[in-house]
């Protein structure tokens, strides 16, 4: 596919996007005013809870639903720009196939739709593994084959930009790692790949960048070392905790955390920090780098705002 | 648009619902022609007094009936309603809509519902034709006067004065499937338009009673009564007595116009719909 559009243009671009649901007080804000970009090369990732506004946000993207508020535009046009869209493969609600016609067919009938001969449909069928099963009628698919299927539909057309909702959904281990070298695959061809995901733990190992958005609004985006980087801090577990707690409070700055305690702490002061605990007369079991998980960042952004 | 048009017919033309409501058409008249040439072959039979040529040619162009008829809009608007709200029962047009501009997708569905329609129609037609022609024979000889442009001539009519009723209940199907996104109340809006047209009659002379001008311009300005004038072309057309002292009767191309109008009127408002409307 051709990319005509100045060098830098970000493949997907949403800028202050919008939706409100129904008129006057009834009215549901479902996305409000979320502004982000998506690169070619790179993986995104678009976390949030259920009911956040990632669907919303993704079907704003591609055409399917009018946003309210604020444009999302695609290799720097807007979405009505059917041209712009053409260069975006697409996987929304899991694949949505037509029950009657078998997984070939339904490639064939997108490919029709999207205006060529469907010369890649081989291709694609094997590349997710579904060349055995194209013959057989969508509705006897399981799920992780119709999201394979799906997989197979945003490839079609060798698009620059792939839009995934929850992709690993349904998708057993083995899958989940072909997706995600799979992905992996594209952004290192190129091409700009983003997906919305409830998985943190695959987000973390996949994505480039993430956005975290809860009840329709950006918390934060940012490049996952940015995120998972929270300076320096120590993790420290010891015994009794209140009493660590108490012995290190007055010289930095503690929380508690899910095992121990949370020292904001440079590695050189693990020395005295553990001198200041036994002192105190706690036992030290472990003190190190504070590794926090997206997960954890995640959970503790959502809780925030929800407070 | 062309490759619009081939995915919706690669799509529709193997499903049960095209088998029931569209190809049934040829099956069904080819079953009933094998029937009917068995039955005269193997049972001595009186072939009754004999048919004059116009007679013969009129009877072989009955098949066009059946699409301006209840049970046969029935069918149209059954499968129109498939063709157009299958998408929303299926969650498909989350597949397609990036694909291709939805005023081209709305018309491929037009343009494949029309067309398979008047495919099965003109086979099961040809069908027809060749049942009743094999069936002369097998009686005697074809009446005298009977000739192929006579014949060519009374189909084509035929088959088009059918055309326009069969236009309107695909438009008028496939505003309702856009706007219910439901097959099913499709099918029920379709059913009701029908029946309200073989009720016009004693509709219109009911409510001429209380409000005779409001009434009057309502037959006249809605498509019901155009519908059922075309469709009764053959008959001269319908005559509605709204009481002792006043009738209406329209000419078939003020009937063929206002029809048109409506049509094209259901079609603006499907796409504009269809154009503003949010796909969860």
């Amino acid at each position: 596919m051709s990319t005509s559009e100045p060098s830098g243009t970000p493949a997907l671009e949403l800028r202050a996007l919008g939706k409100t649901y129904g008129r006057g007080a009834r009215g549901k804000r479902a996305v409000d005013d979320v502004s982000l970009s998506v690169r070619h090369g790179e993986v995104y990732g678009f976390l949030g809870p259920n009911g956040a506004g990632k669907s919303t946000t993704i079907r704003m993207a591609l055409g399917l639903i009018r946003p309210t508020d604020g444009e999302a535009l695609l290799f720097g046009r807007p979405v009505s720009d059917k041209q712009a869209l053409r260069r975006v493969g697409s996987l929304v609600d899991g694949g949505t196939f037509y029950p009657f016609l078998s997984g070939r067919d339904n490639l064939r009938v997108l490919a029709r739709t999207q205006g060529h001969d469907g010369a890649r449909i081989e291709a694609v069928l094997e590349r997710v593994d579904l060349a055995n099963d194209a013959k057989r009628k969508v509705k006897g698919y399981s799920t992780g084959m119709k999201q394979r299927l799906g997989v197979a539909a945003a490839l079609l057309d060798d698009p620059d930009l792939v839009i995934l909702d929850e992709p690993a959904n349904g998708l057993d281990a083995a899958g989940i790692q072909d997706m995600r070298n799979l992905l992996r695959g594209l952004a290192a061809d190129g091409k700009a790949v983003f997906l919305s995901s409830h998985l943190l733990h695959e987000v973390q190992q996949i994505c480039d960048r993430v956005a975290i958005v809860h009840k329709g609004k950006l918390l934060r985006e940012s490049s996952i070392r940015d995120l998972l980087d929270h300076g320096q801090a120590l993790r420290v577990e010891a015994e009794p905790l209140d009493t660590a707690e108490t012995a290190l409070q007055g010289k930095w700055p503690v929380e508690r955390a899910p095992d121990g305690l949370r020292v904001q702490a440079p590695r050189a002061d693990a020395p005295a920090i553990v001198r200041q605990l036994v002192e105190a007369g706690a036992d030290v079991f472990r003190v190190g780098p504070d590794d926090q998980s997206l997960e954890e960042i995640f959970l503790t952004m959502t809780r925030d705002t929800d407070a | 648009m062309l490759d619009a048009v081939r995915a919706e017919a690669l799509k529709l033309r193997r499903h049960r619902a095209t088998w029931l409501m569209v190809w049934i058409y040829p099956i069904a008249i080819a079953l009933i022609m094998i029937g009917v040439l068995l039955y005269g072959a193997f049972s001595a039979h009186d072939s009754g007094p004999p048919q004059s040529a116009a007679e013969w040619i009129q009877d072989s162009a009955m098949l066009w009936k059946i699409p301006t008829s209840g049970p046969g809009r029935f069918l149209i608007a059954g499968f129109a309603a498939v063709v157009f709200a299958g998408e929303y029962g299926w969650n498909t047009w989350k597949l397609i809509i990036p694909a291709r501009t939805r005023w081209q997708l709305i018309a491929a569905k037009w343009a494949v519902a029309l067309g398979f329609l008047v495919i099965a129609l003109v086979a099961a037609d040809l069908i027809m034709l060749l049942g009743g022609w094999l069936g002369s024979l097998q009686d005697g000889q074809l009446p005298a006067g009977v000739t192929l442009a006579a014949v060519a001539e009374a189909h084509w009519k035929a088959g088009v004065h059918a055309l326009l009723p069969i236009i309107y209940t695909i438009a008028f199907a496939g505003l309702f499937a856009i706007l219910t996104q439901s097959i099913l109340a499709t099918m029920i809006l379709s059913i009701a338009i029908v029946v309200i047209e073989g009720m016009l009659p004693l509709i219109a002379i009911f409510f001429h009673g209380y409000a005779p001008a409001l009434t009057t311009w309502l037959v006249k300005v809605l498509p019901f009564y155009h519908m059922a004038n075309l469709g009764a072309w053959a008959k001269g057309g319908v005559v509605i007595p709204f009481g002792p002292n006043e009738i209406l009767s329209m000419s078939w191309t003020t009937s063929f116009w206002a029809l048109t109008a409506w049509i094209v009127a259901a079609g603006a408002a499907t796409q504009l719909r269809f154009l503003r409307q949010d796909l969860n």
